[in-house]
């Protein structure tokens, strides 16, 4: 997760409305230096760091919601509903992992190897982790899927596939909406008005 | 003094809805209920429906009044106080009726303003809740009366901020939702209108914790409870079990609803929009559950004339002209224009406390949504630490961003695995036959994982010094930065 930047120019005796809008406004800026990775699905990790640059401006707002216009409850919701988007794509991602593991510890099926293609080809240095206990679980000898519970991970593994292109491009689709519209315009002048 | 031997009196309300008496062993800080009879009057419908108060109204309440005093002084109350409120408020012949109503039942009838009962409800709402030894550090009371809301915040235990506003149950049912059960058209067009009212409210510094009181609140509880098998002795109505009632009442008749769940009827017909506006108020407070309260005006009463004998009052109007200050729809009292690191300071005490809050809830394992919800609170109070760290002294800021941190993962490791548990419960009742072994294998070993987790939760929370994180979080901010210093 990337960390938060730091924010510069706070004053602690000023008033909270001036310095609430010096702190979202720079969480602003945080979150559309993800943008561009709107595009690509598979960079899991950019997408994630998107939706945390989400949850920090909104978070910002809420925190700050009793000096900044009403018209902040809005954004708010709208950021909640991004930040719902693409972490139904992470819990996906979480998802598909997980059964790529549990088929991956024993001997391979067709939907596996065609998984591993598609891990490799899109595999960041950074990409998320799985706990590790629960990796560790997932991966004891002694509870291993029979032949029949493979069949059914396989099957799931695939519908989990085709469900995340179905939530990638809702997420996608409701971006460019927000964007067709200058959502970071609409922002800054919630932020500048008083 | 023991209850038990303080002072008899007796207090009444006539409300909108109702006329309410209670009788108690009375003392400055508490009450011992001897007598509370509730009879469903409803002067409010015909003050909507013809701006003054009807004489089948009028002959009502007299009948009741006179009940009443019987009973109170059957009870021993040495006074039997009165206080009318928003129909009353409302009604074109207010005067004329109060006359009526004195010179025949022999009781002094004060018609208070909304202030003056938003503070007397506060204290009847919460003195049950101020005898634990750690109450929350924002609060706030509603009353959802038939004709007017009023809410109060505090601080701990200080009143913040109140307001009443012209919107009640009875008022709701009579102006939105006239059908028996309500229409869909009816619903959204009430729905619509709250949104735009109570979202539109300046409401500052909204309370952590949200006491709802009134006939509406209490019958909704009673619903949830017999229709929902909801545990008895609670007294929490989460935002899920409000809707519930929602789909319930929207989808029987008030007759059937007063058959099947033993309420009266009058009160059936209007609980729909009692449903309403509390689900508009937690939206707009950003509240997941209430606590409904017995309790409201008529305790309020009680306990002020108790604390200030026959000038109980005067007393009350005066502390609601300098506690805070309200008039009218949306009009808001603050504490006083804060910096920012005064407000850092206060929002990180009243976080702590709200995260702290759900300890047992989680300790009990028995309600997944205890966990989802203090997650939520700890990534509130990580939001808070977030934007005031300018103002905090580094070490401590680390201090305690670390030990939030350590709660909030452990926490999310178990909300996590809920969330996918529930996803894959869901999708087991789904999926085709051959996909099904598959899913229910993955479901017992997250089910085996779950546990673990759990387990590592329990052991942290019975090992984590509670005073030590209130101390950690609230020292962050330095002190030099609240008075003078700069950040």
């Amino acid at each position: 997760m990337a960390k938060a930047k730091p924010i510069r120019g706070l004053d602690c005796q000023a008033s909270t409305g001036d310095n609430a809008r010096i702190i979202a406004r720079t969480r602003l800026d945080e979150l559309y230096s993800w943008a561009k990775y709107v595009d690509n699905p598979y960079h899991v990790r950019e997408l994630h760091d998107l939706r945390i640059a989400a949850k920090r401006l909104r978070y910002t707002l809420e925190v700050f919601e009793d000096v900044l216009p009403a018209a902040n409850q809005a954004i708010v919701k709208e950021l909640s509903r991004i930040q719902d988007e693409i972490g139904t794509l992470h819990d996906s991602d979480v998802m598909i992992a997980l059964l790529r593991l549990c088929l991956g510890s024993q001997d391979s099926g067709m939907a596996y190897e065609e998984a591993l293609v598609e891990t490799k080809k899109y595999q960041r240095k950074k990409g998320f982790t799985l706990p590790a206990e629960l990796v560790a679980d997932l991966l004891e000898p002694g509870i291993a899927p029979s032949a029949e519970q493979r069949y059914g991970l396989e099957r799931m593994l695939l519908r989990q596939q085709q469900n995340r292109e179905k939530q990638y491009s809702d997420f996608r689709q409701h971006w460019y909406q927000l964007q067709a519209r200058d959502f970071r315009r609409e922002i800054l002048d919630i932020l500048d008005s008083r | 003094m023991q209850k038990q031997q303080a002072p008899i009196h007796a207090a009444i309300d006539i409300g909108s809805n109702t006329v309410h008496l209670v009788v108690a062993h009375c003392t400055p800080d508490d009450l011992n209920i001897i007598k509370d009879e509730v009879e469903l009057v409803r002067i409010g419908e015909s003050v909507t429906a013809t701006g003054e108060i009807s004489q089948q109204k009028r002959q009502q309440t007299i009948e009741t009044l006179c009940k009443y005093k019987a009973l109170a002084e059957q009870h021993g109350a040495g006074q039997i106080l009165v206080v009318a409120t928003e129909a009353i408020r409302q009604a074109s012949n207010s005067s004329e009726f109060l006359e009526d109503v004195e010179r025949e039942t022999g009781l002094k009838i004060h018609l208070i303003n909304g202030d003056t009962e938003a503070i007397l409800t506060f204290y009847g709402a919460t003195y049950e809740e101020l005898r634990q030894s750690r109450p929350a550090a924002t609060s706030g009371v509603m009353d959802l009366g038939g004709g007017s809301t009023e809410l109060v915040t505090a601080r701990n235990r200080h009143i913040t901020w109140r307001t009443s506003i012209q919107i009640g149950s009875g008022w709701l049912h009579d102006r939105y939702l006239p059908s028996d059960p309500p229409t869909p058209d009816e619903l959204s067009i009430a729905r619509a209108f709250l949104q735009t009212y109570i979202q539109g409210m300046p409401i500052k510094s909204p309370p952590s914790k949200l006491i709802v009181t009134g006939g509406s609140a209490n019958s909704l509880l009673l619903l949830a409870q017999q229709a929902f098998r909801l545990e008895q002795s609670s007294r929490r109505l989460t935002r899920d079990d409000l809707m519930r009632c929602e789909g319930l009442l929207t989808a029987l008749t008030a007759g059937e609803i007063s058959q099947r769940y033993k309420q009266p009827i009058a009160r059936a017909r209007i609980l729909p929009a009692g449903a309403l506006i509390i689900l508009e108020m937690m939206s707009r407070l950003q509240l997941d559950e209430i606590t409904v309260s017995p309790h409201g005006i008529r305790e309020g009463v009680l306990l002020a004339y108790a604390r200030y004998g026959e000038n109980w009052l005067e007393s009350i109007n005066q502390e609601a002209s300098t506690a805070g200050k309200s008039s009218g729809a949306g009009a808001t009292t603050d504490v006083g224009e804060e910096t920012f690191a005064q407000t850092g300071q206060r929002m990180l005490r009243e976080r702590v406390e709200k995260l702290l809050d759900w300890r047992d809830e989680v300790l009990k394992n028995d309600d997944i949504e205890a966990i989802h919800k203090m997650r939520v609170a700890s990534r509130r109070l990580r939001a808070a630490l977030d934007a005031f760290e300018p103002c905090c002294k580094p070490k401590q800021f680390k201090n305690a961003y670390r030990s939030v941190k350590e709660m909030a993962d452990l926490l999310g490791t178990v909300r996590d695995t809920d969330v996918m548990l529930l996803g894959l419960r869901e999708q087991y009742e789904e999926v085709g036959i051959e996909e099904q072994p598959g899913v229910q294998w993955l479901i017992d070993r997250l089910s085996d994982y779950r546990q673990q987790r759990q387990q590592a939760l329990e052991t942290y929370f019975e090992k984590l010094d509670e005073a030590a994180l209130r101390r950690q979080v609230e020292s962050c901010i330095q002190k030099g930065a609240v008075q003078h210093g700069k950040g």
